[in-house]
């Protein structure tokens, strides 16, 4: 599956992403180009997940005061000893990460062109960094799927001398001609230095030509190393690619170890079970504005579950909160929740209403349409969740409502699980589940002056409560207005009218 | 060889070579100076330079540095190609150029090299830290040539300023230029302690103290541009980050209050010395938050045009008009 950037947004996967600190390019990569894993890769995830968990808990056990882990986390069976040593060991493979340059470029070439003194010694760089990070990797426990090729012939070839210094040379060794040439070429060098500088004309143009045989020569050598490197290719490339990996697994496990994730179990009933879920995104934002985020239990079967509730009630978040613990489970993270249980899906879709510029051409309502009708075609066969904002809020309420109801009834036919907002009456009657915002349940007086957005916050019991099928739709739109503090005169009218 | 330069800038490191125009001796200065400092290790780079070996302004060849086994220096990516020691790459750094990263290389042999450096001040710390750790005895960097040019471009250390006839057909006016500059790096930090502590790290763009150090609000027009008429008529301390140019002195020498105007540096002061000089007499001071130092100023009577001066005649006239030692880099 692809994780477009709208769907990243949406979800809040791209601010999780932003907080993800891989220290080398190849981490950069591996982030970037997360892996999906979709049904049938069970085992693969569990693998991901099981380093994930080894690499928290080895990170934390060397951190200098380490968190009380939750269960869950924490794969190895390691003594206190042991386990000081493997998280000194990792402390040694992520302390050569970040020192990695990306040369996957160099290798990109026709095995005849030569690399460059620079790129030689970006070469040998590599090596030396990758040597240490593999000796460190070594004493911890391993990582399952990271193993590194043997590259020692082509370091050995890279640092004849086998001093491991962090600089290159084109060596005498490299070829017999460099010895005598370079010594003479410095005999006349001498010559030149004790040479008054209105006189040294002719021992200049001697040393021009014996600099551009040596030149000559370098460049024999150097074409040399690239014929050997070069046969090696695949072997640096798989390299570099495991570090990847192995730099997005710490990675991972260090976001989840600073925001308190857990792992997720893979559930077989195709159903997701979430508690206390949490949208980090909504979470901080709240948190600066003095407020706290209330975390959220779901349990969604197979068909459409259907949210109702206030505005202003949290209705979207319950539904970013459920596709970016869905995104996050399937790129092989720990999910922000106190539990989750959740089946692999070979897609995951999040239609939002408000469309925003960019929809090319079509209104919220016509774009809704064109995405839902894109993921039922492209979804043919495959098990798949949606989670639908408001859907068919944009056009006349009778018809719309009519459309929501046939979406869901037509969603609990097919192999998926969905979650649809709505404030359309009849709507859950259809649902295969129906969840209430609980609302605005709290009688508060007496502060009138604070923010419009601090009195509905006071007054607003987010959590999910279970409802019967087909119970009404909140309405909450006068109270939200009267704390929003719409104009009078409007809102006498819209009293009136109601 | 007899040590003209060596003794001018002691012990002084970094050593930067600057010109007050496009062929001013830059490289003669830089070469007599390696030669003078024989016996140490050294290590060279440049700034604000693009690299082609022909300067494309004038058509002259821009020469190489001829550098002995032992030496550090750092130069772009691109330039190795020009340059004929036995190499060992130590470095590479993420300074980029449009001639690629900037490597940092030790010659195992004497042999010539090209110099392609940072673009931007900021680069030449950290390297020049680099070079130190690696061993370097001195730095050695080839600075930028031309007023314009200089700005920002980063003056490490003292300075050794490069002047000529190539500046202009005109001994006086080259004589007054370069005492102009000179004048211009002698300017003094702030001595109210209070003052230099509320300038240090300041990186708006313009503002406005008292001259004990008190921040004062500045006024702003719609577009966010200083009104410098609503200044209080008091005495004020402007600070102004970006180049100094001649509008803003001529507008703060009429506001009818005496101003001390503080620039970054020396090399950021672009206005001519005739808005300069009305600035100064309407009671304006001109401070700096970085001093910097001219060690010497090395001349040079050839110009890559075709006219020259005597030699002695221009010595002896920048002699006069400069506080500074003065010496004849050609003639040497």
């Amino acid at each position: 599956m692809k994780l477009t950037l709208e769907l990243r947004e949406n979800a809040g996967l791209q601010w999780v992403l932003e907080r993800l600190s891989p220290m080398s390019p190849f981490g950069r990569t591996a982030a970037r180009d997360l892996r999906w894993y979709g049904p049938g890769e069970e085992a693969a995830l569990e693998e991901e997940l099981d380093n994930v968990a080894l690499s928290m808990e080895l990170w934390n056990a060397g951190a200098s005061r380490p968190q009380e882990l939750p269960c869950g986390c924490g794969g190895a069976e390691l003594d206190p000893a042991e386990l000081k040593d493997a998280a000194s060991a990792l402390r040694g493979v992520t302390k050569q990460l970040p020192l990695f340059h990306d040369i996957r470029g160099s290798f990109d070439r026709d095995p005849g062109v030569p690399f460059d003194l620079v790129e030689l010694f970006e070469i040998k760089h590599f090596l030396v960094t990758l040597e240490r990070l593999v000796q460190a990797y070594d004493a911890m426990p391993a990582l399952s799927g990271v193993t590194f090729p043997s590259l020692a012939e082509a370091l050995d070839l890279m640092d004849p001398d086998g001093r491991r210094l962090p600089t290159f040379t084109v060596a005498n060794s490299y070829h017999n001609d460099l010895a005598p040439l370079r010594a003479e070429k410095a005999k006349l060098e001498k010559a030149i230095r004790m040479t008054p500088d209105d006189k040294r004309g002719p021992l200049l143009e001697k040393r021009r030509v014996l600099a551009v045989q040596e030149d000559q020569l370098e460049l024999v050598v150097r074409q040399d190393l690239t014929g050997k490197l070069m046969v090696w290719k695949d072997r640096f490339l798989s390299s570099m690619e495991t570090l990847g990996r192995l730099d997005l697994i710490v990675a991972k496990a260090k976001l989840a170890l600073r925001f308190g994730c857990v792992r997720p179990t893979l559930s077989t009933d195709k159903s997701i079970t979430l508690r206390q879920v949490r949208h980090p995104q909504v979470e901080e934002d709240l948190r600066n504005r003095g407020e706290s985020f209330t975390p959220l239990d779901l349990d969604l079967g197979k068909g459409c579950t259907v949210i109702t509730g206030a505005n202003m009630g949290g209705k979207t978040v319950s539904l970013r909160s459920t596709v970016l613990s869905l995104l996050l489970c399937q790129c092989g993270f720990f999910v922000f929740a106190q539990s989750a249980a959740l089946p692999l899906f070979h897609r995951v879709e999040l239609i939002l209403a408000d469309s925003g510029p960019g929809a090319g051409g079509l209104s919220s309502f016509g774009k809704e349409v064109h995405l839902l009708d894109k993921l039922l075609r492209e979804t043919k066969d495959q098990f798949f969740f949606v989670a639908l904002d408001e859907f068919a809020r944009g056009t006349n309420p009778q018809e719309g409502a009519a459309l929501a109801r046939a979406l869901v009834r037509h969603l609990g036919s097919l192999d998926c699980v969905a979650l649809m907002t709505t404030h359309y009456d009849g709507v859950s009657d259809v649902a295969g589940a129906h969840y209430q915002v609980a609302g605005l349940v709290r009688d508060i007086q007496g502060d009138e002056g604070d923010d419009p957005r601090k009195r509905i916050a006071r007054r607003m019991d987010y959590r999910l409560l279970p409802a019967p099928p087909g119970a009404p739709c909140p309405r909450d739109a006068l109270r939200v207005c009267r704390l929003l503090k719409l104009d009078d005169t409007l809102m006498e009218l819209f009293q009136a009218d109601l | 060889m007899e040590h003209l330069l060596a003794p001018l800038v002691g012990d002084a490191s970094p050593v930067t070579v600057i010109g007050l125009c496009k062929n001013a001796g830059k490289t003669t200065a830089m070469r007599r100076l390696m030669a003078e400092l024989g016996e140490e290790r050294l290590a060279l780079t440049s700034v604000g330079r693009d690299g082609e070996s022909t300067d494309l302004v004038t058509g002259t060849e821009k020469p190489d540095l001829y550098v002995k086994a032992g030496d550090l220096f750092a130069t772009a990516r691109g330039m190795l190609s020009l340059c004929d020691p036995t190499l060992e790459v130590v470095g590479l750094t993420d300074v980029m150029t449009p001639l690629g990263p900037v490597a940092i290389l030790r010659a195992l042999s004497d042999g010539y090299i090209q110099l392609a450096g940072p673009s931007a001040a900021g680069q030449l710390p950290p390297l020049t830290k680099t070079f130190l750790e690696l061993g370097a005895q001195r730095v050695l960097i080839d600075g930028a040539a031309g007023r314009k040019s200089l700005a920002g471009a980063g003056v490490e250390g003292v300075a050794l300023l490069c002047t000529g006839a190539s500046l202009d057909r005109d001994m006086e006016l080259v004589v007054a230029e370069t005492a102009h500059t000179c004048w211009l790096f002698s300017r003094k930090p702030p001595e109210n302690p209070a003052l230099r502590q509320a300038l240090e790290g300041l990186e708006a763009r313009f503002a406005l103290f008292t001259p004990e150090g008190e921040p004062l609000e500045l006024p702003l027009d719609e577009s966010g541009g200083p009104r410098w008429n609503k200044l209080p008529r008091q005495h004020l301390v402007v600070w102004a980050a970006g180049g100094i140019m001649d509008p803003l002195l001529k507008t703060l020498a009429r506001r009818g209050a005496p101003t001390t105007l503080v620039a970054a540096d020396a090399t950021h002061v672009l206005a001519g010395r005739a808005a300069l000089d009305l600035f100064l007499r309407n009671g304006g001071e001109l401070l700096v938050r970085r001093e910097l130092t001219i060690a010497a100023v090395a001349a040079n009577p050839w110009s890559a045009y075709g006219w020259h001066f005597e030699g002695d005649k221009f010595v002896q006239a920048l002699r006069q008009a400069i506080d500074l030692p003065v010496v004849n880099v050609k003639e040497a």
